[in-house]
Formats: structure tokens, C-alpha cells, sequence
């Protein structure tokens, strides 16, 4: 038998495979962006630290700047270190 | 810019669980999310049972990523907090604040504040050489000072001008300066005595 597929409509989901469904910086959805974007996805992606707490990488960027010496995490305050 | 979605969001969160906290943040009413009121309860089993007492929040722009910024407006007798002007002596409100915490979490920490004084890190000298000195005293001193300020009076407006009448002032005076302090009949009886 031979079959001829005339249309093809393919859908997909994603989602951020983050624990929490919240960035606890700026309080909205990981599967959002953060306040600053208009758009979430690649432009607005989320970042791990090497004590495995999730943020938006705009917020947590914003949080390291701000500080003038070592960062902590905001979550459990270990110092904050980019998952590598 | 102070995250105002963020201000937003605390605001209906704190609200909706203000029956089981007794935390409440509110506007302070000029339109602006950068001035706020909060109010938190005494906690029991302390002298400060029984008393409300209301905070006055400024959020900075930088909010969340700058503390807020928190003072009693009601007079309060505690070793880390300034019995003149209100200012708290608490880590979470400067250098060890974390945009992770929340209006509520703060007002929260202000409270256990309340129920486990540090003297050996005072704001107000006076009341933490008390606490240490003469703790009896202390705890006279703090809850006079809760049924005198944190306390709101049963008594209707109208009641409270009869009453501040009736010591000598007039009743307009009497009235206008009620009003200026939001009703508290000693801060109004207080007022009207330093001219």
C-alpha cells in the first residue's frame, strides 16, 4: 500500500522544565518572561545556579549587578554561581 | 522603575490570606504602589498582645532589588526599634535582603522581631539598657506604650471630640486634629498639647 500524505499539520508545546512555576525575583510565570519582555521563549530564557534554583536570566543578571560584592542566591542565599 | 506588576501581585497575595496572618498591606491613598501602609498584630504572649500597629513602606525604585523601606508610625517600646522616630534595626531590611522576599515576608520578620527582642544590637539604647537592666520594667513600659498607642479606641468620632471638649479645646481644633492623626484620640490629645 502507498500512501500519500497531502497536508501536514504538525502542533507542539514547550515548556521550561524548571521546579518551580515561578521566577522568585520578579513573581511571574517561567513559561512568561520577565517584566522587562515582550515575548518569553529564547529571548527571555531561564538560567540555573550551581545550587539548582531557577530564575529568568534578565532577573537574576539584574539581581548580580545590583550587588557590589559577591551575589547570593536569592532563593538560599549560597553564593550564586551560573550552572556551567 | 519599581516592578510595580510585582507590587501588584504582593498586594492581592497578602489580601487574600489576611484572615490566618493578620498581616495587611495597603495604598497609603495618593494613587502612587511606592507609599504603602502595613499593619501587623502584637504577637500573643508578648507586651505587645492585643496592639495593631502600622508601618509606613517607601519602596525604592530599584524594589525588588533594593529593600523596601520600613518604619513603625505607631509608637512602639522595643530595643530595635527607635521609640522617637520608628526606624527598625532588622538585617532582612538592609544588607541581608534577597529580592526573594516580599512585603509580607517582611512585615513577617517585623513581627518575630516583636516576640524576640536583640538588645546586644539596639536601635534605641535606652530601651535595650532596660531590657537588660531591669526587664520588669521593661515589660510595664512596652505594654503601656501598646495599650496607649496600638490600640484603637472603641469610642466613635463624634465621642472622641466630646470627650477632647471637654478637657478645654475647641471643638473645631478638636475635630481638625482628630482627623490629622487618623482618629487616635492620645496621638490627637498629644498633638493638641505641644501647640
Amino acid at each position: 500500500m502507498k500512501v500519500n500524505i497531502l497536508q501536514w499539520h504538525a502542533v507542539a508545546s514547550w515548556t521550561w522544565d524548571a521546579q518551580d512555576e515561578t521566577c522568585g525575583i520578579c513573581r511571574m510565570a517561567f513559561d512568561g518572561c520577565c517584566p522587562d519582555c515582550k515575548l518569553p521563549g529564547d529571548d527571555c530564557p531561564l538560567i540555573w545556579g550551581a545550587c539548582n534554583h531557577a530564575f529568568h536570566l534578565h532577573c537574576i543578571l539584574k539581581w548580580v549587578n545590583s550587588q557590589t560584592s559577591q551575589a547570593h542566591c536569592p532563593m538560599c542565599r549560597r553564593e550564586w554561581q551560573f550552572k556551567g | 522603575m519599581v516592578d510595580f506588576a510585582r507590587v501588584q501581585k504582593e498586594l492581592q497575595e497578602c489580601s487574600r490570606d489576611v484572615e490566618r496572618s493578620g498581616i495587611k498591606v495597603s495604598p497609603k491613598g495618593d494613587g502612587s504602589l511606592a507609599r504603602l501602609i502595613g499593619t501587623i498584630p502584637g504577637p500573643t504572649g508578648t507586651p505587645y498582645e492585643g496592639g495593631t500597629f502600622q508601618i509606613d513602606i517607601a519602596l525604592p525604585d530599584a524594589y525588588p532589588f533594593e529593600p523596601p523601606k520600613m518604619k513603625f508610625t505607631t509608637k512602639v517600646w522595643h530595643p530595635n526599634i527607635s521609640s522617637q522616630s520608628g526606624a527598625i534595626c532588622l538585617d532582612i531590611l538592609k544588607d541581608q535582603w534577597s529580592p526573594a522576599l516580599t512585603l509580607k515576608t517582611a512585615l513577617l520578620s517585623v513581627q518575630a522581631l516583636l516576640s524576640a527582642p536583640q538588645p546586644d544590637d539596639p536601635q534605641d539604647a535606652v530601651v535595650a539598657q532596660q531590657y537588660l537592666k531591669d526587664y520588669q520594667t521593661f515589660v510595664g513600659t512596652a505594654r503601656y506604650w501598646t495599650e496607649t498607642f496600638a490600640k484603637k479606641s472603641s469610642l466613635g468620632i463624634e465621642e472622641k471630640v466630646q470627650k477632647l471638649v471637654e478637657m478645654g479645646f475647641p471643638e473645631g481644633q478638636a475635630r481638625t486634629t482628630l482627623e490629622a492623626v487618623g482618629g487616635d484620640e492620645n496621638l490627637a490629645l498629644e498633638k493638641l498639647c505641644s501647640g
